[in-house]
Parts: C-alpha cells; structure tokens; sequence
C-alpha cells in the first residue's frame, strides 16, 4: 500500500474529526431534543411490565404505567388510577373508585374492564406475581368506574400488592392481545413509549394528558451505559443528565464534587446468608449462631460497598416504618468457639455457593472465608454463574449461600415466602411454628400496631434462630446534574422522572 | 473460470466449517450448568409455568432433535427466537452487525496506519535505538488490557478536554458526523491493541525481504533508498502482512465485548455478552453462528487479495 494513501486517510479521519468537535456538545436526535438523558447500567429485556423481572425493564416503566394506588416517597400507599376505595366491615370487600376521564397513550379510555382484565391476567397466566393475588377470590367491574375486589381472608396489606410496584401495571387488552406489549408498551403513565435502539437506547415522550399533570420536560431518553466509569464521565461530560450506575468507590470524591449532585439513601434492598439445615450440622441453631458471631459485619460492608451499605442485622432498615431495633450479634469468637463446643460440632469445610453475575457475593465470600477461618472452618468458595445458582439452591446443593432481596415495601414480602415452613423461597429449609403461626397472623392482622407487634417479633426470631444471617442494606446511590430539580431518590428505587424539570441554563445543551 | 471453481471449493469448505462450528457451540452451550427456563422464569413460579416454557422452546426434546432442527432452520435463514423477550435471533443480530462492523474497520484502518510506518522503520533500523523503542512501545501495547485504555482515552479526551463523546452510537447513514465522533474512541482503543500486534509482524516480514537477494541487487544498482524500500522491500513483504492483518480484522470483528461494553456500543459483544449471562442459546449460537461467517468472508477476501498484490500467486 502506498504510505501516503495511508498518510491522507489519516489526515482527513482527523479533520473530519475536529471538524465535529466542539466542547461538550450533545448531539440530539430531532425528536429527542429537550429530553432528559438518563444512563441505565443495562437494557430492558422486555417492556411488558406484568411479564419482566429485570430491574432496568422497571426503570424505564415506572413511567410508561399505572397501579391503582402506588407508594409515596415515604412508602404509604396513596391513590393513582384508583381516586378512593372502601372496605367492608368484615374487610373481605374492597371497592375501589377509578379515577374518571383518564386514557391510555393511544387515546382509548381507562375503564374498570381494564382493571379487571390486568388482574385476571396475571391470576390465570400465573404470571411472577400471582402471590401478590394468593387471598384474592374475585376481580370485577360494577360499572365502567367502579372495581370490586372479593377477598378469602382479610388482607391488610392488599394496597401494596397492588400497588407496590410496577409489575402490577393496569395494561391495555389490546395492546396485550396484539403481542406489542413487550416491545411497544401502552400504558397510562407520565411518558409514552416512542421508540427503541436496540443495545443502545430506549426513548419516552411526554405524555400531556397525564391524570397527574403534565410533565415539565418533553421526554427521558434512557441509554444502557453498562461500565459504571463510562456512566459516570459521560454524566460529568454533560451527556447525560442522571444515572444510577455510579462506582461505589467513587463516592466519596463526587461528595465533595459540586458539578454533580449526589444522592444516597438506604434502600429496602437487603443481603443475607443462609445455611442450609437440611444438612448437620447446620440443622444445629447453635451452630449457625456460631458462624453468626463470626461474622465481621463492617468489613463485609466496607469490602462490598465501600462503606455506602448500612450493616443490619435484621433486614428492614432503619427509617422503615417497619424497622425494628437489633442487635444481638457482634463479632465474638470466644461465643462462638463455646456454642460449637455445647453443639458438640467440629464443621471442618463449608460449601459457600456465590456467584459471579452479584460480584458483592464473591467479595464477601472472601471476608467470610477469613472469618470462619479461626473456628478451624475451611470455607470453600463456589463461584457459579447465575443460572447455575438458582439450580444448586433451589436443589439445595449448598452449606451456605449469599444472595439480596430487591425492593420490598410490606412485612410480608420480607419475610413470608422466605421463612415460612411453606415458603416458596425458603431454600434453606427453615421451620419454626412460632415464626408461621406469626407471619400467618400477619397477613390477616387488621389492626394496625398488633400487625407490626407481630412482625417485630417473627423478626427478632428469624436472627435469633439464624434462619437468615442478615448483613446489610445497600444504599441507593443516584448521581445527577445540578440543572435537574423535582426529582428525588427513592428507598424503593423507583426512578420516578414525571416531576422532573431541567434548567436549560446547568447543563451544556 | 480459476477463480469461479476457486469460490465454488472455497464455499464448500465454509459450510463444512460452520457445520463443525455449530456443532461445538451447541454442545459447549447445552454442557454448560444452568437452567434457561429456571432463570428466564426467575425465582418465582409455577411447574405448569415452567413446562409450558420448556416446552414452547423446545427444551423438551431430546438433544439430538433440537440439534438437527436447528441445523434446519439455520439452513433457511431461521435462527429461532430469543429465549429472553421472543424477538426473532435472525433479526436482532443483524441489527447489531452495522454498529460492529463499522467499530472494527475503523479500527483495523488506525491499526494499519499506525502498524505500518512504525513497522517498517523499525526494520529499517534494525538493531538501533529508534528499533528497540518501537519495539518497547509495541510489548507496551500489547500488554496494555483494553478496558483500561478505553477507560483511560474517556477521561483524557471527554471528561478532561471535553473533545469527544464518552460513549454511545450513531448510525453511518443517519448522522456521519455523529458516526465520527462517536467511534474515534472505542476504534482507537480496538486499533491501538491491534497495532501493537501487528507491528511485531510487520517488523519481522520486512526484516525477512531485506535479507534477500533482489533488495541487495536493487540497492547495489544504485536505486534510491525509498524506491528499494517501497517498491521492492514492502510491496514484497505485503503477503504476510495481509495475512496478520485478516487475522486481526476477523478477531476484532468477533472479540470486542469488552470495548463494546465501555463504550456502550451497541455491536455483536455486548449482544453475546448479555446472552451467555441469560443463557439465551439461540442468541449465543446464531451470534457465534454469524461470527463464524464474518471469520470465513475475511479470509476468503484475504486469500483473494494474496492474487492481487502478488501477481505470482495462482488461486488454485
């Protein structure tokens, strides 16, 4: 080749280059112009919100769909499409107002056959849901606005499962029975769904006719910035205006970084160990209190998070309302050396299942292993792929295991699926009439603090018997651009953009 | 007519090689641990839930059915559907092709302007201080992982002087200015690595034709110095050079997940990338599938460029 071929390519890709350069400039698409830029760490794997489980789905859906009632920011649930509702005196009834004259993004009206149609879907799919409807008997519409729930047993916390998030979205039949949903949802919410860029972007318009309002920007474009450090420059450049995806270890320099707001608040979100009792000795409560005083909390949150989780040794945060104070465990290998003597076990090895799609389990896996070390235990680590973890649990091919639970509101979800003999999530076998006769009261509880007195208490058991060794709530970590107002971070992780507003003079548009 | 039954045999061959690829990945794919119905599920669901999806995809039958009806369906263009949202895997490759593509001809081209001038000047000075520094710089980049550099390039020439965008696509025919600007990083930061790859080679291929006979008789004819060295030392060591350089394209073209993932570019890796973490088996195969055409297409045209260049060499 002839070197001065190659010598002009060069030159004209350089001026070319230049040529489209300016400083911090944003190059919009025309329909995109004005948006809010958000940077999410992944792409949806699908738009149907009753259909998905993954979390980047829902940040993009928070504002696309409805619930009948949905959560404010401090969790109570209060009314969207629903405007009112009432309970019957034997709390079996609920009949709840739809709020009138609200329509889907196509124009056609939201009526109470939507309501009943969104329901009976999930109930007759057994869609990811389905729990959520476990006392429901009966879904129907009395007339176009009025929509009556028949319920088994009284439910106090019906309105969350309702309502707590977005995958008990009101949808559009139509829209369903097209096969559109996943890809080109219909919903009633602040945006509308516009289009989307495979592996690159996902865009929403703004939705004028919105019950709530109007929103104040024109539309959010969400890119999938999956590299956190890419994220983060890319917001520090001025080309996006929010993110979620912000590198733990960088937090305490944006701290002190005026050109980027930063937002942290604990999450409902909670990791945990469990130990298999379907294996000795780990069947042994002493035992597991053993590892339980082993374990060294805050080197686990400092090696996990960088010291942005809050350690916690019962899994609702403080600042829930249904937090409870505990704090039976710290670190005492003495305790612990003396509860495996009375137990008469000598555990050599233990199997400990972690896996490398939650790289926060193998790190701590580390601190652990270090930690049991003294009690002449040998941890093995096994690092697996997710797909394989969900096997090896659900088969109980583990002595110990290291997962989170996301995004909870009620007691109920914290604890029933995950503690109760019956649970559906309790792989790790635990049984205790105590804690089912409480967390069963719980869900039919009406009175409000005799509800909670029994929440308290399963959950001061479930520590006290080590059903789960609960380590720490991960903070909720958001960075955004000075020049966004009216949008605030949620301990439920909803990224909720309909109040938002972007002065045009912050940022470089 | 040679090169008519030159293609023909060639053809034959791809299909015999991707036949044997498709093998090997569904065999990799399916022995690897990990339920794809159990994670596309989550960690909430019913047996009926479960068996209706095993079924709807096919994952009941026996391993040796689904391997001959997938072959079927390939033959025709038919990739199967993706385990994760049900789009069409024939489809959505095919729209990532243009981003990959695009990333890694623009890097093979920085590569190649940087690998050739360093190259040959180092050769030509073999054994000098000028020699051992390209040589240095070359180890240096060989070394240098590429998350780091794309890392590294964002913070210089985004954050810092604010010249470039950090990250993101632009389609060529829809915005070129846009295309641009978006892949001069993540093409320098696939170039760069490559470059230092192919300096080495390029180094070596001319140090060999220096040695012969002809460039001595060019030089003791009293040609010039530039005129030896292009006409007669280069253009003969370009047949190893085009040889590293179709290994190089046909790499990048299938292995830029991690720069792909940097810079949230939209191409085949982050695709596959995304894929093996859901186990989606028709994605990961058709993509591997679709690599393994854009592997024989690159060395199909290299071995018809060896005709070219090198007047000598018969297809046959």
């Amino acid at each position: 080749m002839d070197m001065r071929l190659v010598a002009a390519i060069l030159a004209a890709v350089v001026v070319l280059a230049s040529a489209g350069c300016s400083t911090g400039q944003r190059v919009d698409l025309g329909q995109d112009a004005g948006n809010l830029i958000a940077a999410i760490a992944g792409e949806p794997d699908q738009l149907d919100p009753q259909k998905t489980s993954s979390y980047f789905s829902f940040e993009v859906l928070e504002n696309v769909f409805d619930t009948l009632v949905e959560p404010d920011a401090d969790l109570t649930m209060r009314p969207a499409l629903a405007e009112s509702w009432q309970t019957s005196p034997d709390q079996l009834v609920w009949t709840f107002r739809l709020r009138p004259g609200v329509t889907f993004h196509d124009g056609s009206p939201f009526t109470a056959d939507d309501v009943v149609y969104s329901y009976r879907r999930i109930i007759d799919e057994e869609l990811t849901n389905v729990d959520k409807f476990s006392a429901v008997s009966d879904v129907s519409a009395v007339d176009d606005h009025t929509v009556r729930i028949i319920l088994s047993r009284p439910t106090p916390n019906l309105l969350t499962n309702l309502g707590g998030f977005k995958g008990m979205a009101i949808v559009q039949r139509r829209n369903v029975e097209d096969g559109q949903i996943a890809t080109h949802p219909i919903g009633t919410g602040p945006f509308s769904f516009v289009s989307q860029k495979r592996g690159d972007s996902i865009s929403l318009r703004a939705n004028a006719q919105y019950w709530g309002g109007a929103p104040k920007i024109p539309g959010v474009t969400y890119r999938f910035i999956s590299e956190p450090s890419t994220a983060l420059s890319a917001l520090q450049a001025g080309e996006v205006d929010w993110t979620d995806a912000v590198p733990p270890q960088r937090v305490s320099q944006l701290r002190n970084d005026d050109s980027v707001h930063l937002a942290e608040t604990p999450s409902n979100d909670y990791w945990y160990l469990a130990l298999n009792e379907a294996r000795a000795p780990w069947n042994d409560v002493r035992v597991r209190q053993a590892v339980a005083y082993a374990i060294d909390r805050p080197s686990i949150v400092q090696a996990t998070s960088y010291g942005t989780a809050q350690a916690n040794q019962l899994a609702i945060p403080q600042g829930n309302p249904w937090y409870v104070p505990y704090d039976r465990y710290s670190r005492d290998l003495e305790r612990a050396r003396s509860l495996l003597q009375e137990a008469g076990a000598a555990p050599e090895s233990m199997d400990l299942l972690v896996t490398s799609d939650y790289p926060q389990t193998v790190t701590a896996a580390q601190v652990i292993a270090d930690n049991l070390a003294p009690l002449g235990i040998t941890v093995n680590i096994r690092t697996v792929d997710f797909a394989s973890w969900l096997d090896d649990q659900n088969s109980g091919r583990f002595d110990m295991l290291m997962m989170g639970w996301l995004g909870n509101i009620d007691p109920d979800d914290f604890y029933y699926a995950q503690h109760h003999t019956d649970g559906a999530s309790n792989a790790q076998k635990f049984s205790d009439p105590r804690v089912d006769a409480l967390l069963d009261a719980g869900r039919t509880e009406t009175d409000h603090r005799a509800r909670k007195q029994d929440y308290a208490q399963a959950a001061t058991l479930i520590a006290d018997e080590v059903s789960y060794l609960y380590l720490y709530n991960p903070a909720v970590i958001q960075a955004w651009t000075p020049a966004l107002s009216g949008y605030q971070a949620r301990r439920d992780k909803a990224i909720r953009f309909r109040d938002a507003v972007l002065d045009s003079g912050g940022a470089d548009r | 007519m040679t090169v008519l039954r030159f293609l023909a045999r060639r053809l034959a061959y791809s299909l015999v090689v991707l036949v044997g690829v498709l093998t090997v990945v569904f065999a990799l794919v399916h022995l690897v641990p990990g339920d794809p119905v159990r994670l596309a599920l989550g960690t909430r669901y019913t047996p009926a839930a479960y068996q209706a999806l095993r079924e709807a995809s096919g994952l009941d039958q026996p391993l040796i059915s689904q391997f001959f009806g997938y072959l079927g369906h390939a033959a025709t263009g038919n990739l199967g559907v993706s385990f994760r949202n049900g789009e069409p895997v024939t489809e959505n490759l095919l729209g990532r092709l243009p981003a990959t593509v695009s990333l890694a001809l623009v890097g093979i081209m920085l590569a190649l302007a940087i690998a050739l001038p360093a190259g040959i000047y180092s050769a030509l000075r073999e054994g000098r201080a000028s020699d051992a520094i390209v040589r240095i710089t070359s180890q240096f980049g060989v070394s240098v992982p590429d998350f780091w550099l794309g890392i590294l390039l964002i913070s210089l020439f985004s954050t810092t002087l604010g010249w470039l965008p950090t990250s993101g696509y632009r389609p060529l025919l829809e915005d070129p200015a846009g295309w641009l600007r978006h892949v001069i990083l993540p093409g320098l930061t696939v170039g760069v690595v490559a470059a230092a790859i192919m300096t080495r080679y390029v180094r070596s291929a001319v140090l060999e034709v220096t040695a012969m006979g002809y460039v001595r008789t060019a030089r003791s004819k009293g040609l010039p110095p530039r005129v030896v060295t292009m006409r007669h030392t280069v253009r003969n060591a370009l047949v190893p050079i085009l040889t590293i350089s179709g290994i190089q394209l046909a790499t990048i073209l299938s292995g830029v997940i991690v720069v792909e993932v940097v810079f949230a570019w939209p191409g085949l890796g982050r695709l596959v990338f995304n894929s093996v973490a859901a186990r989606d088996y028709p994605v990961i195969q058709g993509a591997v599938l679709l690599m393994a055409v854009l592997f024989l297409v690159v060395n199909l045209l290299v071995d018809l460029l060896y005709a070219v260049v090198d007047p000598r060499i018969r297809l046959s």
